[in-house]
Formats: C-alpha cells, sequence, structure tokens
C-alpha cells in the first residue's frame, strides 16, 4: 500500500507529533508514504470563494494524479476538504471548467483518479481493525478512551463516505484493538469548536470545555483524536481542575504504544504510566 | 588621486555611515510592529535587548550560538537547504567580496602584514583581483538566477535597497576592471613608470623594453602593433629584468582585465587623452566611497542585520531569553530580509494568491506590508484597496510556518503575521468575523441596497453561490427547526454574550423569504463552526451548511464592497 | 451489468421512516444482509409514542381501549386494511421485537400491555397511544389517578405553556398546579431549543441544578410533569435521577416536533441498526431501480457525490412512505409512485380527491389513497400482477388506511413491516445461495 502523504498546514508547524507518529506506525504496518510538494487544502478559502478553494484542492489531487498515487490525509479537516472539493465538481460543470482551465495554466490536470483517504479510513476498511489487534504487543488493557470523531471524517456522509454518521462505530472499534476499552459519551458526535476559534474565541472554548467535561464524566480516562484541530483545541481547552481535563492522545500514538514502538518515535514524552489493575 | 581628497571622502563616507547605522539600528528599538511594542520605550526595548544578550553570551547557550554562528551564518545551513545554486553563488559573492576588500581594497594598510611581497601587479595577485571580481559577478548571476526560477507568479516586491546595491556593486567592478585595463594598457603610466625605474622616458632608447611590454604587457604604444622580432623583444627582457620584472608578473594573468586592455588597445589613444584613468579611478572610488556611506540603507546592511536574526533564532525562542526582545526582532526582520522569495515559493497559500490575484498573500510581500502598516504608510487616503488587499492576505495565511523554517536569514515570520493580524485590527481591519460584527445584520442589509448590482457583476451569484442563488436548494425546508437543535453553536452559545443572532432555520427562512442580503451580516454565517450536523439531519435534504459557507464568502464579497464604499464616500 | 451473487444485499429497504426503520431492524434480526436508504426524516417529527390503533370507524370517531379489539372490529369492517390483513399474534411479535431493540439501544419503553394509554399533550389534549417511553408513563398513571401534581415549563421554550395545561384541564384535575423556570445556563436566552436543554442535562451539574430549582416547589405534588428534555442519548439515566432524587414520579410530556422523543427514536433506530450491520446511506436517493431477470437481482442507482453509487439487492422493500416523504407525489392529474411509477390506487378524478369541508370527520379519499399489495405484501402492476416477484411495499403508502385518524400510524409501520419481512424470508430462502 502507498499513498502521497498530505500533511496539510496545522500538523508540521503545530502538531509534528502527529506525523512523527503517523509515519512511525504506518511504517510498521507496511504502508508506503511518499512525500509530494502539496499546499494548503484550501479551507481558510472557504471562507473568501468557493472557487479559490477548490482550485488549491484540485490542485494537490491533480498533483497525487500525477504521481499516480492516492492520497491520505491524518488531518481530518484536509479530508473533509478535498472531498467537499470533489463533491462540487462533482455537480457543478461551470466550476469544474474553471478549474480546469485554472489548473491547465500550471500544466496540471484533474480526472478524479486520486482517491482521499484518512488515517481511520486506512486503519479500519484497508488494513482492518484484525490486523492492527494481531500485531499489538502490549495492549492497553482497561484503559477507558473516549473516541473523538469530529466532524468530517462522519459529515457529510454522502461526502466522507465513512462509517454511519448517525451512529459511527469503526474508531471504537479501532480503539479496542489496541486494547482499550472505549467508553460511550454523549457528546461523541459534537464539533470540538476548534473552526471557530478565530471567529469567536470564546465559543469555542466552551465548545471543547464541555465535551471534555462529558467525556470525564462518562468515565473516560483519555480522549483519542484523529485530527490536529480536535487534538490542539483540546489542549487549549484543559482547565486543569480535575472534572474539566483530561488526558488526550492521537490515535497513532494510541496504537504506536500497543504496537511497542517507542514512545520518542510517536512524539510523547514519555509511555503511558503502566495501569494499576 | 590625491590624498587628502581621498583621506577626506574617506572619513566623509566612515562618519554618514557610522551616523546611518545609529540610525537603522536604532529603528530597531523605535519601530512597532504589534500591540505588544506599544508599551515598551526605546530605551527599555534597547536596554532588554543588551541585558538579554549578555544574559545568553554568559550562559551554556552561548556554545550553541558559536554552532549557529559558523553552520547558518558562515556557511549558510539554511540557505542550502532550500536553494543549492543560491547558496553556491552566494558563497562565491561572499568570499569574492572579502577577498577583494582584504587583498585589494585594504591592500595599503593589510597589504604587507598579511601577505609579505605584497605587490598589486605582482602574481599571484593580478589573477586573485581578477579572480575575486569575477567570483563576485558570478556568485551574484547565480543568486539572481536562483531567484528567477521560482516562480509564484508574481513580480517580485520592488526592492530599491537591492537594486541600488547591485547596481553600486556593478560600477565597482566594471569600473575596476577597466580601470585595471586601462592601466595595463596606457602608454603613458609605462613611459611615468620607465622614468622612475628605468631612468629614462625616452621612446627610441626605451624601444625593446616597449616591444616586450607590447606584446606581453599589453601596453598600446601608436607605434609599435602587431608582432614584435625576436632579437627586440630578447634585449627587452634584460632590460625587463633589470628595471620591472621584480614588481610586475605578466597581467595575462589578469583573466579579465588583460584581454580587455587588448580590446581596449584601439581607442587607448582617446582615452589617454580623455584621461580616462583618472575618471575610471574617480569613479571606482567614488563608488566605494558611496556605498560605504550608504551602506546602512542599501541591502548591504544585511551583512550586519541577517547574522544577527540567524543567531537570534538560534538562541530560541525570542520571547524566552528577550521579554522586550521580540517585538525588536520584528523591526529587524525587515532589514535581515534578503529579499530572497524563498518563503514565497513554500507558501501553502501561494495558489491562492495566484488564483485570486492578490500577491499580499505571499510572505515577501506581507512582510513589506506589515513594516508599512507600523510605519502608518499604507493606510492613508488612496491606499484603501491596497489596505483592503494586505488585510485579505494577511487573514488567508494558514500559519503553516513553512516561510518561517525555511527562512535563511532566521526570520521570526510567524511572529510577524500574529502581530501585523493585530495592528490590522486595531486599524480597523479586523478578519471579516469581526468586522461584519462591528454592525447588525439588518444595518449590513441596507446598505447593500445603496451599491448598484452592477458591482457584483463580475461574481454573479450563481458561479459563486450557486445553492444560494437557487431556490430549489431551500424552498422544501419546513422550518421544523432540526437543524437549529443539532447545532451545537445555537447550544452552547445561546443567549450569551457571544451567541448568534438568527438559528441555522431562520437564515433558511430568509432566503424563503427572499431575504438572502439580511443574512449576510449576521453572526450564525460567520459563527457555524461547519460541523455538518445540519445538513446531515435535515428531513428534506437541504444543504445547509455548504449555504451558509456559500453565505459567508458571499458576505465578504458583497459586505466588503459595502465597506470600500463607505470608505470612499 | 451482470453482478456475482455475493456482492448482492439480500435486501435493499427504501426509506427510513417508522416502516422503513422497522423493516430494516426485522430483516438484520433474521440474519439478512440489508442496506436502507434514506435519511429517517419523518421520525424527527415523531413524538415517541407508538400508536397501534386507537380510532375506529374514523368517520365516528369512536376511541378505543383496547387496540386489539380495535383491530378485530377493523377486520370486519375494512378487510383491505393493511392491519386487518395482519394477525395480532404477528403484530404482538412485531412490537415485541420492535420495543426491545430500542430497550437494548438506550430507549426504554413500558411493558406493552393489551390497552391503549392516555396521555397529555403539550397543550393539555389528551392521546390515545399504545407503546409509551418508560420517562413518559408515570403520566398515564397520573391522569387517570389525578394526585396532587406539579407541571412545569421552562421560559423560551416554545411550544410548551404548562400554564395552559392546567388550564385545559382546570375543572377536571384539581391539585394540579403549574410553575415556570429558568434553565439553568440560559437566563438570558431569548428562545431555546428542546435539544439542547436534553443534552445538558446530561450533565450532572445543570442536572442537580434544575433539579435543584424544582425541588422546593414540589409542595404536596405526588408526580411532576415536565417537558420532553430528560436527556437524549442518556434518557433513561436522566430520568431515573429526576425521580430519585425528587422522591416523586417524573413523567415527560411529548412536545411539539421536532423533539426530543422524535430525536431519540431516531438515535435508538439508527444506533441499533448500525449494530446489527445494516449499511446506511442516509442523503441519498434512489435515481433508478430496475430488475434484473438474469441474476435474479434488483439494480438501484443512488444519487451521490462521486456521481452513481450502484447496488444490488435480491429483494427490495419500499417503505417511501407519502406524500412529504415524496414517496407519492400528487400531480395535477393523478397521483403517482415515485421510484417505479407503479399504479396508485387512487380516486377517478382530482375532483373526488378531497371532501368540501376540510375537518370532515371520515377523512378525504386521497388519505387513503396508496398501493394495492397481494397476499405477499407486494404491489401490483395494471395487470393485477406483482411488479416485481421480490420487491414489496409497506408502511403509510399502502392503500386502505388513513393512518393519522385513525391513529395507527406506528402500528400500521411495525406491523406490515413485520409481516412483509416474514415474506422476504420466504421468497429469499429460493434466491439465497446455499
Amino acid at each position: 500500500m502507498k499513498y502521497a502523504l498530505f500533511l496539510g498546514c496545522k500538523i508540521p508547524s503545530k502538531l509534528p507529533a502527529y506525523e512523527t507518529s503517523t509515519r512511525a506506525v504506518l511504517r510498521h504496518l507496511g504502508v508506503t508514504l511518499v512525500d509530494l510538494e502539496f499546499d494548503c487544502c484550501g479551507f481558510p478559502a472557504r471562507n473568501f470563494s468557493r472557487d479559490a478553494f477548490v482550485v488549491a484542492a484540485a490542485r494537490n489531487l491533480a498533483l497525487a494524479e500525477r504521481a499516480g498515487l492516492d492520497l491520505l490525509a491524518p488531518c481530518a479537516c484536509c479530508y473533509g476538504t478535498l472531498r467537499q472539493a470533489m463533491r462540487f465538481l462533482g455537480e457543478d460543470a461551470a466550476l469544474r471548467a474553471r478549474v480546469t482551465q485554472a489548473l491547465a495554466a500550471e500544466g496540471l490536470v484533474w480526472t478524479r483518479k486520486a482517491r482521499v483517504e484518512h488515517l481511520l479510513t486506512l486503519l479500519a476498511r484497508e488494513l482492518g481493525a484484525d490486523v492492527l489487534a494481531a500485531a499489538v504487543r502490549s495492549p492497553h488493557t482497561g484503559l477507558r478512551v473516549a473516541a473523538q470523531y469530529g466532524c468530517h471524517v462522519l459529515r457529510p456522509g454522502e461526502v466522507a463516505q465513512f462509517d454511519n454518521p448517525a451512529a459511527p462505530t469503526l474508531f471504537e472499534t479501532l480503539i479496542g484493538a489496541t486494547g482499550a476499552t472505549p467508553v460511550d459519551w454523549p457528546r461523541r458526535l459534537d464539533c470540538c469548536g476548534d473552526p471557530l476559534h478565530e471567529a469567536n474565541a470564546p465559543l469555542s472554548g466552551i465548545m471543547a470545555q464541555i465535551k471534555i467535561a462529558d467525556a470525564v464524566e462518562s468515565g473516560a480516562e483519555m480522549l483519542c483524536t484523529a485530527c490536529p484541530h480536535c487534538h490542539l483545541r483540546f489542549d487549549a481547552a484543559q482547565t486543569g481542575s480535575p472534572d474539566q481535563s483530561i488526558r488526550t492522545m492521537l490515535y497513532t500514538q494510541l496504537l504506536g504504544l500497543a504496537l511497542g514502538l517507542p514512545a520518542q518515535s510517536l512524539g510523547l514524552a514519555a509511555p503511558l504510566a503502566p495501569r494499576n489493575p | 588621486m590625491p590624498a587628502a581628497l581621498f583621506q577626506t571622502a574617506l572619513y566623509a563616507s566612515l562618519v554618514l555611515c557610522a551616523l546611518g547605522l545609529v540610525w537603522r539600528i536604532s529603528a530597531w528599538f523605535r519601530v512597532r510592529i504589534g500591540p505588544d511594542a506599544q508599551a515598551p520605550t526605546p530605551y527599555q526595548r534597547a536596554a532588554a535587548a543588551c541585558r538579554g544578550s549578555v544574559s545568553v553570551l554568559c550562559s551554556r547557550r552561548a556554545l550553541h550560538l558559536l554552532g549557529v554562528f559558523f553552520l547558518d551564518v558562515l556557511l549558510l545551513r539554511r540557505l542550502f537547504a532550500s536553494g543549492k545554486l543560491r547558496w553556491f553563488g552566494h558563497l562565491l559573492a561572499v568570499l569574492g567580496f572579502a577577498l577583494l576588500l582584504l587583498m585589494h581594497a585594504l591592500a595599503p594598510l593589510l597589504g604587507a602584514k598579511l601577505f609579505q611581497d605584497y605587490q598589486a601587479t605582482l602574481d599571484p595577485y593580478l589573477f586573485l583581483r581578477d579572480l575575486f571580481g569575477v567570483m563576485i559577478l558570478l556568485g551574484v548571476a547565480l543568486m539572481l538566477l536562483g531567484r528567477s526560477r521560482a516562480r509564484t507568479g508574481f513580480a517580485a516586491p520592488r526592492d530599491p535597497a537591492g537594486a541600488s546595491f547591485i547596481a553600486l556593486l556593478a560600477i565597482v567592478l566594471v569600473t575596476g576592471f577597466l580601470l585595471e585595463a586601462d592601466k595595463i594598457a596606457s602608454a603613458r603610466a609605462f613611459y611615468r613608470m620607465a622614468e622612475q625605474y628605468a631612468g629614462t622616458a625616452d621612446p627610441a632608447r626605451l624601444k625593446p623594453l616597449r616591444a616586450l611590454w607590447a606584446s606581453e604587457f599589453g601596453v598600446a604604444f601608436e607605434d609599435l602593433k602587431g608582432p614584435q622580432t625576436p632579437d627586440l623583444l630578447a634585449q627587452g627582457r634584460e632590460l625587463h629584468d633589470k628595471a620591472c620584472a621584480a614588481c610586475h608578473s605578466k597581467p595575462a594573468s589578469a583573466f579579465v582585465a588583460y584581454p580587455l586592455a587588448r580590446a581596449l588597445a584601439p581607442a587607448m589613444a582617446g582615452l589617454e587623452q580623455g584621461q580616462a584613468d583618472v575618471w575610471l579611478l574617480y569613479l571606482h572610488v567614488f563608488a566605494c566611497f558611496v556605498g560605504l556611506a550608504s551602506l546602512p540603507f542599501t541591502r548591504f546592511f544585511h551583512v550586519l542585520a541577517s547574522p544577527l536574526s540567524l543567531l537570534l533564532s538560534g538562541a530560541g525562542s525570542a520571547g524566552e531569553f528577550f521579554p522586550a526582545g521580540r517585538v525588536s526582532r520584528r523591526a529587524l526582520a525587515l532589514d535581515a530580509c534578503v529579499r530572497c522569495g524563498i518563503c514565497d515559493a513554500r507558501c501553502s497559500v501561494a495558489p491562492l494568491a495566484r488564483y485570486l490575484g492578490n500577491p499580499l498573500l505571499l510572505p515577501s510581500h506581507k512582510l513589506l506590508a506589515t513594516t508599512a502598516l507600523a510605519g502608518g504608510r499604507l493606510l492613508r487616503s488612496g491606499r484603501e484597496a491596497e489596505t483592503v488587499r494586505a488585510a485579505d492576505g494577511a487573514f488567508l495565511c494558514t500559519d503553516c510556518g513553512r516561510c518561517t523554517s525555511h527562512c535563511p536569514v532566521g526570520l521570526d515570520l510567524e511572529d510577524l503575521w500574529e502581530a501585523g493580524r493585530a495592528d490590522l485590527a486595531a486599524a480597523g481591519l479586523p478578519r471579516p468575523a469581526q468586522w461584519v460584527q462591528a454592525r447588525p445584520a439588518f444595518e449590513w442589509a441596507e446598505l447593500l441596497e445603496q451599491i448598484p448590482g452592477k458591482a457584483f457583476a463580475a461574481a454573479p451569484l450563481a458561479a459563486c453561490a450557486p445553492l444560494a442563488a437557487d431556490s430549489g436548494s431551500f424552498s422544501r425546508c419546513v422550518q421544523c427547526q432540526t437543524c437549529t437543535n443539532v447545532c451545537p453553536v445555537v447550544a452552547h452559545g445561546n443567549g450569551a454574550g457571544h451567541g448568534v443572532d438568527l438559528t441555522p432555520q431562520k437564515v433558511m427562512n430568509l432566503l424563503r423569504l427572499g431575504l438572502r442580503d439580511l443574512t449576510l451580516g449576521s453572526r450564525m454565517v460567520w459563527d457555524c463552526a461547519g460541523c455538518y450536523q445540519c445538513q446531515q439531519s435535515c428531513p428534506e435534504g437541504i444543504r445547509v451548511a455548504d449555504i451558509m459557507y456559500e453565505l459567508r464568502a458571499l458576505s465578504v464579497q458583497r459586505l466588503g464592497a459595502v465597506r470600500s464604499h463607505g470608505a470612499q464616500a | 451489468m451482470m453482478r456475482a451473487r455475493g456482492d448482492a444485499y439480500d435486501v435493499a429497504v427504501i426509506g427510513a421512516g417508522m416502516a422503513g426503520m422497522a423493516a430494516a431492524l426485522f430483516a438484520a434480526e433474521q440474519g439478512l444482509s440489508c442496506i436502507q436508504i434514506g435519511n429517517g426524516g419523518s421520525l424527527l417529527f415523531a413524538s415517541g409514542l407508538l400508536d397501534l390503533l386507537a380510532v375506529h370507524p374514523v368517520a365516528e370517531g369512536r376511541r378505543w381501549q383496547s387496540p386489539y379489539e380495535a383491530l378485530a372490529a377493523l377486520a370486519v369492517d375494512e378487510p383491505g386494511h393493511p392491519l386487518a390483513r395482519v394477525d395480532s399474534a404477528s403484530i404482538r411479535a412485531a412490537f415485541e421485537c420492535f420495543v426491545s431493540a430500542l430497550g437494548a439501544a438506550g430507549l426504554t419503553y413500558a411493558p406493552l400491555g393489551e390497552r391503549n394509554r392516555q396521555l397529555l399533550t403539550s397543550i393539555g389534549t389528551i392521546k390515545t397511544s399504545f407503546g409509551v417511553p418508560a420517562a413518559m408513563v408515570a403520566g398515564v398513571d397520573a391522569l387517570a389517578a389525578r394526585p396532587p401534581c406539579l407541571l412545569v415549563d421552562f421560559r423560551g421554550l416554545r411550544e410548551f405553556s404548562a400554564a395552559q395545561i392546567a388550564a385545559t384541564l382546570a375543572g377536571h384535575w384539581r391539585g394540579l398546579r403549574h410553575q415556570r423556570l429558568e434553565f439553568p445556563g440560559y437566563e438570558a436566552a431569548a428562545e431555546l431549543y428542546s435539544a439542547h436543554l436534553a443534552r445538558a442535562l446530561e450533565s450532572g451539574e445543570t442536572r442537580r441544578r434544575t433539579i435543584a430549582l424544582v425541588k422546593p416547589l414540589l409542595g404536596d405534588a405526588r408526580a411532576l410533569g415536565i417537558p420532553a428534555v430528560l436527556g437524549l442519548a442518556r434518557a433513561s439515566a436522566v430520568h431515573a435521577a429526576f425521580e430519585a432524587e425528587l422522591g416523586v414520579p417524573v413523567f415527560e410530556i411529548p412536545t411539539m416536533p421536532t423533539s426530543v422523543p422524535g430525536l431519540r427514536l431516531l438515535g435508538a433506530l439508527e444506533s441499533a441498526l448500525g449494530k446489527r450491520g445494516v449499511h446506511r446511506r442516509q442523503q441519498a436517493s434512489v435515481h433508478a431501480l430496475a430488475f434484473d431477470a438474469h441474476a435474479g437481482t434488483a439494480e438501484l442507482e443512488l444519487g451521490s457525490v462521486s456521481g452513481c453509487e450502484h447496488l444490488s439487492a435480491r429483494a427490495v422493500v419500499l417503505a417511501t412512505g407519502r406524500f412529504t416523504g415524496r414517496g407519492l407525489r400528487a400531480e395535477r392529474d393523478a397521483v403517482r409512485e415515485s421510484i417505479l411509477g407503479i399504479p396508485v390506487q387512487q380516486p377517478d378524478s382530482r375532483a373526488a380527491w378531497h371532501q368540501r369541508d376540510f375537518l370532515d370527520p371520515a377523512g378525504h379519499a386521497l388519505n387513503r389513497a396508496g398501493l394495492s399489495v397481494d397476499a405477499d405484501w407486494r404491489p401490483l402492476d395494471a395487470g393485477g400482477k406483482p411488479v416485481w416477484p421480490r420487491l414489496f411495499a409497506v408502511g403509510s403508502i399502502l392503500a386502505q388506511q388513513d393512518w393519522m385518524r385513525a391513529k395507527c400510524g406506528s402500528g400500521l409501520a411495525i406491523a406490515t413491516a413485520w409481516a412483509a419481512m416474514g415474506k422476504v424470508r420466504t421468497a429469499l430462502r429460493g434466491t439465497v445461495p446455499a
């Protein structure tokens, strides 16, 4: 399995541990990652101009197509944005014409060949939880983990095409594959609030804090994320008080530790402390 | 050249240079970029910088900084990572310049001390001088070539400091080569030297020597053109060995000046009459002095500013070591920036810049805009359009950090962008989500009515907001309020000071009522988190979130026109 | 396009209202692979109550205490009514299965029993229903016994007025008091939304504050009526916490749609289907449906973002509903079935669609239009033959029923889904590979 790794803008600058852990885990699982010269997925441009956002996204898709690869986006926001652009291109012929022209000016062509995967879709569908479980060396037995799906791997369902957006289970299955115990929590499908943090910082913080409190109240010891936006938002929203703080970890880190990879290779300062039975 | 004139010009240049340096360095403590720059006084900033420098140099970090000095400043490790051609060119140019400075310009001071038996007309100095000159030319050419290959689709920002520096450098080098060529070919110089060292200036008696020098030393004698007889040359060689050889190597090793001298030979009579050597010398020397005096104001200043920036970058985040120093570091950035354009080539939103036709998304342009804003230049009347474009550019940045991590001179661009955005906001140009809040939605709608419809003819609704333009997208809305019930933004903001004015189903209702303009200025449109719960849950399959995004982009376009219109009124 | 048998689903359910959800659930319970298309929109308008049969005959408006007795009468008077064609043992089994699945998904219903129940609505009228959520059932007892009772509402929660309910019942229920509360955390909001309140009450902090507001007001009340906002996914726990802290039975009163009980029902069904491996396509519609005689499968073409998605199924259940859900389309000259144009049993002309009096107690002929099906629940073509051997129709798309006036919507959906799925199973036995 070979993918062009689409890191987006947040991971290299704000959450390099996600890149480190993704590379480490996928290398261990036999997935080859190729680095192309991608640019921004176009998400910020959605606020300014529909055309500009689609052109930016299509450009990245065309670059992958030229290399004959599918894309793997560890960031759920990039995943959703790229696929959303594909949707618009599919249904709006005039837009498609404008984008084709813009791409042609750079010698690029997009013919919908390149697929876009997210870490969760790759691990759950292409590899499978069984494969992961079989590769686990030190399971996180007894660790209660709340899965933070985020928004863009689920919705809109016809764009994300991953799991049942009304009642998803795949992320919990993946967490279970590491030996940990997934926890059900009422607000699990809610937005973390990160897209709002520039437009409305107080509200953004509240949305994250309420989710953290919900996870804590549901008995989770850890919040497992699959998107740098969610992860950074939760980090920023921790207040320190016991019912408002929870350990957050990226899924690649949780899985990596279970696979027996050293903590440093996953961007972690230290592995999880051994648990009392 | 008269020594007195030389000395006066030199000292004057040095004084001007010193004053200029003081002025430019003081700007690092005077220029205010960012809201945290408003409080500290220049004195406080300078004092903080001194304290910080001392504390770093006395700490264990000092060793690390030494490493940074060698690797980043001398060996330009960061530039090597981003552009090997330019790195090589820079190395050539710097080496050439430094060595030329040491060996040629400062020869009177240092020549004898550093190099025993230094004579400008001896090998290897003849060769080296030309070599160093060529290294500079080649190095600069390679750097310019490297820059031109990194296309962003836009012209680089205007760069008078860089252009003037290259112009001066070119003048110095060209006049230098020409001067040397003139000296090589000058018959008058020959006669002067012959009188002093051979005891005579009589052309007839000097004929053998002249023959040799015409043949092998490039002198242009009117009466000695073409090949000379071997006997004559042998005689000349004897004379040469006695009187000249001690100080003169064959100028053929001056591989630029010598061919130039040969080429100039036909014109030498005229040049000598016009005293070309004098003019060239004056031009050459004064170009150097102008360069020296204007050093703080041309690109040459980067020789001081860029290493400083690299050392600051190596010292860790400026906030750690220099609390008030971060502010000064921003002011330093414009001087340290060498306009290499590597940041532009790496910028994640460069494709957006190209598509939107706004170069002010690109870092090198943003740097100028940020500094101009700090100087108050950007917001003067008549430049509103540019200021708005600068704001657009500033807020489309995704903070990917590539510009900062690739900058060869270690600028903290991310910090600059953050400060610049705060300055824009303070000047009344915050991000759209904020300036939309300046008025309630109905006020925006009323103002929008005053804008003629043809103002938006270039961006028709059906193209930029196809769902909002097509009533079929929302006419099936039955106002069931499901979208509002599942919306986390309404749930957590309702009734709070940071809450929304309209709910999603109210926005859809306004569309159904044909009151789209009323939605553009609403908070809901800007506070929508794009979580797609509404769209996923809608029983009628209405694409609520997609429509919200369209309304958002539409509001930037249309309410933006209202703002500009108001600014002109 | 030829497809291998292995690639086709056993059954494709088109429609995700009550009937579609029930059909998909029953399919999964029987071990059939199932894909369901549609976004469950109509369930958002559900009240959470499961009607079986309350009114018969519709023209008389006669209400029945026992739905099974009403069904017996219906079988005599309207043998063509879909509910008349399902035996009561099957109806009992269907409801038990349905309610048990909901319970496993966290939405508990009171034990079903043999009788209809009466409970209050948000405007003080009385509704007769059969399946009542556990959180509402104390209201049935309270309405019957009329003890001293406190009704509360929340300022800003539209279309729910405790004062209105109390006023409507004033003559009949002494000791019925009402009180308006400020919902904790929303004191500055002008308008409240029930789903937000329900979510908020899943947080212990908000719950404690709300209970603290109610407790001092209880006085001698021996029951508390509250709008249906006691939790969404954790409804049982929230309701139990209220009862435990307040020490009296607490009953939810159903609110106007889109209501929390409807969201709960949809959520529980999606969860139940997800756990049973039913595949879903929510915001999708069937653009084309064709039958491959050679492969013995139905070929569905769904409108999707990446163009078209093609699916195969060995059986198809049409649960597309009526006009709101666009299962039927009312055009100028006739009513049409949307996907296949199956003949719709309907009045001869548009003039006969409606009575003159809009509120005619007997209802309108148009309401009884729909698909005719054979004994195996298969819709019939113009020649009276099944359109396709394994195409079935269930729920409100069926002819000869007026579910709104007979108060039999859920019953119609669940019972016909159960009966049809039995036939699906039988039909598939011949085609399922060994």
